[in-house]
């Protein structure tokens, strides 16, 4: 619904009236239960191709994985590749380590289904895949300052580009960029764009990943998930005792 | 800087918004706070050590069988597992362990806890570990009687029937 906003108010409160009863007017609405969408071919390339030309996309979302050695085609760092080739697999296999959760920058694309709740000024995201959320912030704050503690999920804050959801996230903390030995670093800066299709049955989502400190230019990934009302996430309560 | 008052004051405000949008959602942001406290009270981020990868562990490409007796079934995330004994060329008896995708996965596909139980006689099929050792990754798993157990499909599009 749309409302009028009047002449007489003083230009903030006008703002902040117009603006807060647009964006509950005009945005999609993504709150369901959404589970992951493995497609042959992608239904949203339209988002795809969207993406900055010059960035790579990687193809492991969902069911994909990349074998060892295979960055996609993404030119990494020095730094990165000594990394790489100190890593130790079957450290992955240790208890300590069977419960250690990836950030953003990667759970996002694992093959688990998600719920997601939607406000005015906020929405959560809460995710099957270790019990893990986010909080997107659609009230204008900025980032924390740089040397703020780091995330998981990161700080994501939010904003309506139409009919697609656009997501700025920072402060995330280090870990599995490519689940073969290959971590982001701490400055890791993702933008995602989450899109429906036009019957609301489908969610795409580009996650565009700029981390000088690990890749040259810029990666993407894209995934998609099907809107499945009345299911919802089930606990993943991680057992370390997997681990050797 | 934000100070630990500071970010609970902001992590109270966004409870009360949270409030609106169900309880599940306000045991979320009251995870957050105390999070967010323990955060700030100075617990550092630890090195990134990964959920382990398919490729990087087992063969994509190859599928293996192995038929034996149940000696023990987890289904707990992130991987369940069983352990059979398998009679080898030899008569000798071969500690085998099978890792299966996430329980959540599979419970959507009707497997339980008790799906599997010491003593069953099973046969499983599934994907070798690099390493050639006595592990594999389930895709089926097959009794005596034709019943089956889908674990990890060689092509993930196929949700349901035949692979």
């Amino acid at each position: 619904m749309r409302v009028s906003c009047g002449s007489g108010l003083p230009a903030l409160v006008l703002a902040v009236c117009c603006g807060a009863t647009f964006a509950a007017s005009a945005a999609p609405d993504l709150e369901s239960f959404w589970t992951p969408k493995l497609e042959r071919a992608r239904s949203g390339q339209a988002l795809i191709d969207e993406l900055p030309k010059a960035a790579v996309l990687i193809n492991d979302t969902g069911a994909g994985e990349l074998a060892a050695g295979d960055f996609a085609g993404l030119k990494l760092k020095p730094g990165a590749i000594e990394q790489v080739k100190a890593y130790d697999y079957k450290q992955e296999l240790k208890r300590e380590n069977t419960c250690n959760a990836p950030s953003v920058a990667f759970f996002m694309q694992a093959p688990f289904p998600m719920e997601i709740y939607q406000g005015e000024k906020l929405i959560v995201l809460k995710m099957e895949y270790f019990d893990l959320y986010r909080v997107i912030f659609l009230d204008g704050r900025p980032h924390p300052p740089a040397g703020a503690p780091h995330s998981k999920a990161g700080h994501s804050v939010g904003h309506w580009d139409g009919d697609t959801l656009v997501v700025d996230t920072t402060h995330i903390e280090a870990g599995t960029f490519m689940n073969n030995g290959f971590n982001h670093s701490e400055a890791l800066h993702m933008v995602e764009r989450f899109r429906m299709s036009p019957d609301g049955k489908t969610l795409w989502l580009t996650q565009l990943y700029d981390d000088p400190a690990t890749f040259e230019g810029l990666a993407a990934r894209y995934m998609a998930w099907t809107r499945k009302p009345g299911d919802f996430v089930y606990p993943y309560d991680c057992d370390p005792s997997y681990g050797e | 800087m934000i100070k630990v008052e500071e970010l609970g004051k902001k992590l109270g405000q966004l409870e009360a918004v949270a409030r609106t949008l169900g309880g599940a959602t306000i045991v979320m942001i009251q995870g957050a706070l105390v999070l967010g406290v323990c955060v700030i009270a100075g617990l550092r981020p630890t090195p990134a050590a990964a959920h382990h990868s398919f490729a990087v562990h087992f063969v994509a490409d190859k599928v293996v069988n192995v038929s034996g007796t149940v000696t023990e079934f987890s289904f707990r995330n992130p991987h369940g597992l069983i352990a059979l004994t398998v009679k080898g060329p030899q008569g000798e008896e071969q500690a085998w362990k099978v890792e299966t995708n996430s329980p959540n996965i599979l419970r959507r596909r009707g497997w339980t806890e008790t799906s599997i139980k010491p003593g069953d006689k099973v046969t499983i099929e599934g994907y070798p570990a690099r390493d050639g050792s006595s592990f594999m990754r389930v895709y089926k798993v097959t009794f005596p009687d034709g019943r089956e157990l889908v674990g990890q499909r060689p092509d993930p599009t196929v949700t349901d029937g035949k692979d």
